[in-house]
């Protein structure tokens, strides 16, 4: 039955959900078309308006899905158009939809599946498609015994249908709507259960309005004889016009689409009630048997009347299972994301939370507790106890709030109206300032050149005016004026009084400072000035420091300021030492004790000074430690450090000097050599078998001649070495003025670099050293040695080829072969054994490394043999390895979660999920 | 962290000739500031905590896979970033000290005027044991750093308890001692005398006797592989396990008398330092060295690693220091020392601990993991001696700010700031153990012994991919290993319900040849037959006699 009814009614919603918009242009005529349609069937429908509205309600009531009342409402308005129409033709068939009623109902009946509620009205799981749906008639709904219930009850126009419809159309028609709610008004004011004419004019329009929208193709088609008068009224009353005009539309609305084409092209001769003389005819298996009967005439136009031979059951049944497939997937289809998602899990866990007794339930928050909410017993007393003591829910402190402000305005003394003002201003500001922002935000974000060209000049001039202002200002110094600062300085350098001037050591000689008030004096004054402009020099030359270092960074750790106030400090050192020579003696002084006093206390102090000397010299030096090598001092190496680059000659006599010094230092080293030695005594031979050998490669470096070895390092032979180290000390010196650039770098214990040059000159005693060490170890060609055994490894690892020829395989041996034939019989059978090649070592460019090629085989037992299957390149296998996972290398919290078992069983009923997660 | 940003800031812009400047990775999109803060973030926990590259998902075509791989990176990053903000629980901050203006040297700091500034808790750190009969006195701390060894070269040997000052065991020896270690806690302790080595327990009671390491010079002990590496004066490196007691190598360096010996603590190898300039790096699944380099032109004469395996400071006769990264064998620095250097040390921190002639020099920042170039170290963090006591070793005491010399005249500990790592790791080695934890640690660092043969120069290489050819891997087989053993192999492989066996015995059957594999096979079938039956009679028992036809014959 399903089957049957399938053919006629599935092009309806297509041709529908196709014309549907364009058909709205015309839809008012057709309303009126279809307002004059209904007219002489108005008795009919003057007698079913009621339970059409009664549907209406039913549809509200019940709780369906939106397309059902629709859907019965199409239904009902075709059978309507049709009683309306096609009243001619169904004498004939008299008989028999009585029949198919019957049989329509129990087939249905039979094959529904879903359910059945109290009202007759059913539902279906099985079957999904929409036009099985449609089978689901109102007037089947609305069953006999509703129909005595719900007799002569009037409803506000079926106005869920016409919701649902505004819904759909939205503003296209508003004009309609407003029409449609004023009859709603009516009605209302009618009572409910009158009803008049208009309404049920309206009402079928409505009705037809949706009927439009689905099949008003069939309906405009039905009318073809009707002639052409689009200004029709809602009071013309002759059919053949109405035709006309309705045929007219159709070629309109035909002409737009394909479908309503198709639909329309059915004739529609339908059978109605009426025209079978069964006005009163309430049955609604008659209706629906009826309208079967219609739908098939439209389908088979030209042929006879018959219904279709029902299909095979085979064949229903084929139709019915796609069916039941298509729904079954549909319902499956919904769990597929969950599913997915459970197996993607890391973690699952039984049972369920969604099964949980408080699921949906949000634990992360709190509520308040109030009234509406407390539930419990507990809670209400617990509430009561606290409303008594007063911590309970209330609403005062809302009216705080707003009482807050007066408040504050009454602390302040200030009336409601000077507080207004105040909060005005406040906002004003506040405005205002917002404001400024925007503006710069904007003024930020313009991107023109030509704006930033003019503003950057704007600024600069503003620089310009502001630095001017200051100048005049007196707030910073102008230039003239730091050059007139400059000029007093150096004048005051040229002038007599400073401490180094003529004036001031010839005051101190003949000590005037003691009786002399005008020298005193004077040198006060001297030291004054001399200190303000240091200073003043000072915190400009500090600025350019500064500038400088942030400029080239070839300024090291220990510059600027360090430096400077080291500085400073053996100024103030020899400053206190010059005062204390300058010293006269006064009256006092001059007798014997005293004189015997101070001479110890000078003394003390310049012991003093000569050790804070001291250690700031050794602070040059960078360590500390060496402040009591006597060496340096004796032989007056101490601040010898600065040299111009025009001193080289000069330069070279004193480094043939120092390497005597080398020398005669030399009787200390093998001292100091033997209080390295280590405990062990076997050490202590070998070191000294290293000490003893001569110098070779320090001869092969700078002479670059080899020379007999030398068996002991004694005096003579140092002295022979001493005597030619020429261009050697070119170097030294070249090496030397680099330094002296950073003059006084301290570079004692640290070398810059492992480089061969000899700084020698100004190093002190244990550097000095090293050109003796580098000697002593040069005996060992150490380096060499490495080379070699590096370059033989590397051969052994190379590529090889090993002739596998036998003598005597494919050709004589023995006497008498000439050496071309043994020559020919050598290497026949070559096979080449694959190693690694010199560029491919991974000590190929590491000087003074050799690292071993090839495998560690006992390693090989933990490598994986090969790649594990679902990666896909070595990098993405090795790196999921490398997941820490430990305790030892995560946090307790990254540990549990890696550790954690995929299926969690907590302790409760395992139920099966109930819906989908997701 | 303001720190690294200015760094990549100063690093993305390159100066050009012109002047100008350009910017070299210009953020073109548009960040959120709460989007670049986690982008910030995941850099800094990256930088400190971050295991390497990730790998590109991209183009990953399996769906699974790159959902996995995903999955990983995701867990990668949350590891990270959770180990970066569990950094917060470190509560102990390490500082050094900082000199308060710039005439001030942290190295003109001496012990004395620490010991004023400390509390009594801390000053009492400072100690010094005169002992000036026994000869140079060499020292080891426990790997927690609770006990001290010492050990006197005319065989005086004494462990203790030094924070509380308890002593544990004094032993005379009446042997030369060359070297003592502890071993994997503080109840056993390694002596390499006069002759042999041996082994005694926290009572000073000799519990073994090491026969076969012969005038042992130096001492090294594997924590985790409970391997005692010995290096005899013969040159030969032995390697014992001292869980079990066999021992698992000998090599010879064939170098001669090796000068000094260090282990990385990272990888596990074995640095040695020859006579003439060479260090060899060991390891005791090869019995060539794995690297050889040359670090000086005379002896080396002590060598240290530091923590983590990449940067090696080695002193030489040659009075040179020479700072390397072993990571690439690479010099970085070289530095100048004053008399040749007889012990170097590296604290956790990074400090190294030089002793030369009578004193003792700690530098600081000599290499530094973070800058991409290390910088020449101008003048040393503390110093200390020159009185006359020659230093014979210097070792840092784990875990505390606290440096042990060992020197002619007895030991001295000594303050040094900063020098400990400040926030221990309880489950790695626990400073304040109980006799409980002590003994389950034991338990659990046996339990993760790792075998010999994972040591190796990159220690990661467990489980990564062998990339031999087949055909090298053909040539590499071992030619000279028995044939299959016919049991094993029957019995072992059993792919679905038919076993190796009843396939070879059924195939064999046709064959009629009888030999010994057959033979064989057929009284292992014999005997399986027969308990196949044992085991299927006693089912029919169980089952009693209804319901016996159920029983499954196998």
């Amino acid at each position: 039955m399903p089957g049957r009814q399938a053919h006629g009614r599935p092009l309806m919603p297509k041709s529908g959900g196709g014309g549907r918009p364009k058909h709205r242009v015309n839809n008012k005529t057709a309303d009126r078309k279809s307002r004059n349609n209904v007219l002489d069937a108005f008795a009919i429908a003057a007698e079913q308006v009621p339970q059409k509205k009664a549907k209406g309600v039913r549809t509200r009531d019940l709780d369906e899905p939106e397309e059902r009342p629709q859907k019965r409402q199409r239904d009902d308005d075709d059978e309507g158009g049709e009683d309306d129409e096609d009243g001619d033709e169904e004498d004939l068939e008299d008989a028999r939809p009585q029949k198919k009623k019957a049989k329509n109902s129990d087939d249905f009946e039979g094959f529904s599946d879903g359910g059945e509620d109290s009202d007759g009205e059913e539902w279906h799981v099985g079957v999904g498609a929409d036009d099985e749906d449609s089978e689901l008639d109102s007037d089947e709904a609305f069953g006999e015994s509703d129909e005595e219930k719900f007799d002569g009850f009037a409803f506000s126009g079926s106005s869920s249908n016409k919701k649902g419809k505004k819904a759909k159309k939205g503003g296209n028609d508003s004009d309609e709507e407003e029409e449609d709610e004023e009859e709603d008004d009516d009605l209302e004011s009618l009572g409910s259960d009158a009803i008049d004419l208009a309404t049920a004019l309206d009402q079928y329009e409505s009705s037809e309005e949706e009927e439009g929208e689905e099949e008003s193709g069939s309906e405009d088609d039905a009318d073809s004889e009707s002639s052409e008068s689009e200004d029709s009224d809602d009071d013309m009353e002759d059919p053949s016009k109405l035709d006309d005009l309705q045929k007219m539309i159709s070629g309109f609305a035909g002409g737009d689409d394909d479908e309503e084409e198709q639909s329309g092209s059915k004739p529609t001769n339908k059978l109605s009630l009426s025209d079978l003389g069964l006005l009163g005819v309430q049955d609604p298996h008659m209706k629906k048997s009826l309208k079967l009967m219609n739908e098939e005439k439209a389908a088979k136009p030209g042929q006879s009347k018959k219904l279709d031979i029902p299909l095979a059951k085979r064949q229903q049944d084929k139709l019915l299972r796609s069916a039941a497939y298509e729904k079954t997937s549909e319902t499956l289809e919904r769990w597929i994301d969950t599913v997915k998602h459970n197996r993607r899990a890391d973690h699952l866990v039984f049972p369920l939370a969604q099964n949980a007794h408080d699921a949906g339930l949000d634990s992360q928050e709190l509520l308040p507790v109030t009234k509406a909410t407390a539930g419990t017993e507990l809670e209400q007393t617990i509430l009561a106890i606290m409303e008594e003591s007063g911590l309970g829910p209330t609403n005062k402190p809302k009216k705080e709030d707003q009482d807050n402000v007066e408040e504050i305005a009454a602390r302040k003394g200030l009336s409601a109206a000077e507080m207004q003002e105040i909060t005005r201003q406040k906002r004003r500001e506040r405005e205002l300032f917002s404001r400024e922002q925007a503006r710069q935000k904007r003024i930020k974000k313009i991107k023109s050149k030509a704006y930033r060209r003019i503003h950057r000049k704007e600024l600069l001039h503003d620089e310009q005016e502001m630095h001017d202002a200051m100048v005049e200002a007196g707030e910073i110094d102008s230039e003239e004026e730091r050059e007139a600062l400059d000029r007093r300085r150096a004048l005051e350098r040229v002038g007599t009084r400073h401490r180094d001037s003529k004036w001031a050591k010839l005051g101190k000689k003949a000590g005037r400072a003691v009786w002399d008030d005008n020298f005193r004096a004077g040198l006060t004054e001297a030291a004054r000035q001399k200190e303000e402009l240091r200073r003043r020099i000072e915190g400009r030359k500090k600025g350019e420091e500064d500038s400088e270092d942030s400029g080239s960074d070839d300024y090291s750790a220990e510059s600027g300021d360090e430096k400077h106030s080291k500085k400073r400090l053996l100024e103030q050192l020899e400053h206190a030492a010059s005062y204390a020579d300058g010293e006269a003696e006064s009256g006092l002084m001059q007798m014997k004790f005293m004189q015997r006093g101070e001479a110890q206390k000078r003394k003390e102090n310049e012991e003093m000074i000569a050790q804070i000397r001291r250690d700031l010299d050794s602070d040059y030096d960078s360590d500390g430690v060496e402040e009591t090598d006597i060496g340096r001092r004796q032989f007056g190496m101490g601040k010898k450090e600065i040299t111009l680059p025009g001193q080289q000659a000069a330069q070279k006599k004193k480094e043939k000097k120092n390497i005597t010094n080398d020398m005669s230092n030399l009787q200390v080293t093998p001292q100091q050599a033997a209080t390295t030695q280590v405990a062990d005594t076997s050490l202590a031979a070998s070191v000294a078998g290293a000490w003893s050998k001569a110098p070779q490669e320090g001869r092969k470096s700078t002479k670059k001649a080899a020379k007999a070895s030398v068996g002991e390092l004694d005096l003579s032979n140092a002295a022979m070495l001493a005597s030619k180290p020429k261009p050697k000390s070119k170097d030294a010196a070249a090496a030397k003025e680099k330094k002296s650039s950073s003059s006084s770098a301290p570079a004692a214990t640290v070398d810059d670099s492992s480089s061969d040059d000899e700084e020698t000159i100004h190093l002190p005693l244990a550097i000095r050293d090293q050109e003796l060490i580098k000697r002593a170890f040069a005996g060992e060609d150490v380096v060499g040695d490495f080379n070699r055994e590096k370059a033989e490894v590397e051969k052994e690892d190379d590529d090889k080829e090993i002739d596998n020829t036998l003598p005597g395989w494919g050709g004589w041996v023995g006497e008498g072969i000439s050496n071309r034939e043994k020559k020919r019989h050598t290497g026949r059978f070559v096979t080449k054994v694959e190693g690694v090649k010199k560029e491919k070592r991974k000590d190929f460019k590491l000087k003074g490394v050799i690292i071993k090629e090839g495998r560690v085989k006992k390693n090989d037992q933990y490598l994986a043999t090969s790649l594990p299957y679902p990666f896909e390149s070595q990098a993405q296998y090795e790196r999921s390895l490398r997941i820490p996972v430990g305790p030892e290398w995560t946090t307790k919290e990254t540990f549990q979660d890696a550790t954690k078992p995929r299926v969690i069983l907590k302790q409760g009923i395992i139920a099966p999920m109930s819906k989908p997660v997701l | 962290m303001e720190t690294t940003d200015r760094a990549e800031v100063s690093l993305s812009r390159a100066e050009q000739p012109s002047g100008a400047v350009a910017i070299n990775n210009v953020r073109s999109e548009f960040r959120s500031k709460a989007e670049a803060n986690k982008i910030r973030k995941v850099k800094a926990a990256e930088k400190s905590y971050g295991r390497g590259r990730k790998i590109d998902v991209k183009n990953v075509k399996d769906k699974k896979l790159k959902r996995n791989l995903t999955n990983l990176e995701e867990k990668y990053q949350t590891a990270t970033l959770k180990a970066k903000e569990a950094e917060i629980l470190l509560e102990n901050a390490g500082g050094f000290l900082e000199t308060e203006h710039e005439l001030e040297r942290t190295y003109k700091v001496r012990q004395e005027d620490i010991v004023s500034e400390v509390n009594i808790e801390v000053a009492q750190k400072k100690f010094d044991l005169k002992l000036d009969q026994l000869g140079p006195y060499i020292c080891d701390f426990s790997r927690n750093g609770r006990d001290l060894i010492l050990a006197g070269r005319k065989g005086h040997v004494a462990t203790m308890d030094w924070r509380d000052g308890k002593l544990g065991c004094e032993l005379q020896l009446g042997e030369t001692i060359r070297d003592v270690k502890w071993l994997h806690n503080n109840q056993y302790f390694a002596v390499a005398q006069k002759k042999y080595t041996y082994i005694y327990d926290s009572q000073g009671v000799e519990l073994h006797c090491l026969r076969k390491h012969v005038e042992v010079s130096h001492l090294e002990f594997l924590p985790y592989h409970f391997l005692l590496a010995t290096l005899g004066t013969n040159g030969q490196l032995k390697y014992q396990d001292t869980s079990t007691g066999q021992i698992v190598t000998e090599i010879a360096t064939k170098l001669g008398t090796p000068v000094s010996m260090t282990q990385n603590p990272w990888n596990a190898i074995l640095h040695v330092g020859h006579q003439n300039g060479t260090v060899t790096l060991w390891s005791p699944n090869s019995s060539e060295p794995l690297v050889k380099l040359l670090a000086h032109r005379g002896p080396v004469r002590s060598m240290a690693v530091d923590r983590e395996g990449r940067y090696m400071v080695t002193t030489g006769q040659d009075c040179k220091m020479a700072v390397w990264d072993i990571r690439m064998f690479k010099e970085v620095n070289n530095y100048f020392t004053r008399a040749p250097a007889s012990s170097v040390a590296i604290s956790d921190t990074g400090l190294t601990a030089v002793g030369w002639g009578t004193r003792t020099t700690v530098w600081k920042g000599l290499f530094s993991k973070e800058k991409p170039v290390q910088e020449k170290v101008q003048s040393p963090y503390m110093t200390w001696g020159g009185e006359g006591k020659r230093v014979e070793r210097v070792r840092w005491c784990p875990f505390d700010d606290v440096l042990g010399v060992g020197h002619s005249k007895g030991f001295s500990s000594l303050i040094i700031p900063g020098a400990g790592e400040a926030n221990f790791d309880a489950l790695e080695v626990n400073p304040y153990e109980t006799k409980k934890q002590r003994q389950e640690g034991e338990v659990k660092q046996l339990l993760n012994k790792l075998a010999p043969e994972m040591i190796a120069l990159d220690p990661n290489f467990i489980g990564n991919l062998d990339l031999r050819s087949a055909k090298q891997r053909e040539a590499d087989k071992d030619l000279d290993a028995g044939p299959p053993d016919l049991e094993e192999e029957m019995r072992n492989r059993a792919r679905g319900k038919n076993s190796a066996l009843k396939k070879y015995l059924r195939k064999q059957k046709k064959k009629n040849i009888i030999d010994e594999k057959r033979l064989k096979a057929e009284e292992m079938y014999k005997q399986m037959q027969e308990k196949n039956g044992e085991r299927h009679k006693e089912k029919v028992a169980e089952l009693g006699p209804t319901l016996a036809r159920f029983a499954r014959k196998e």
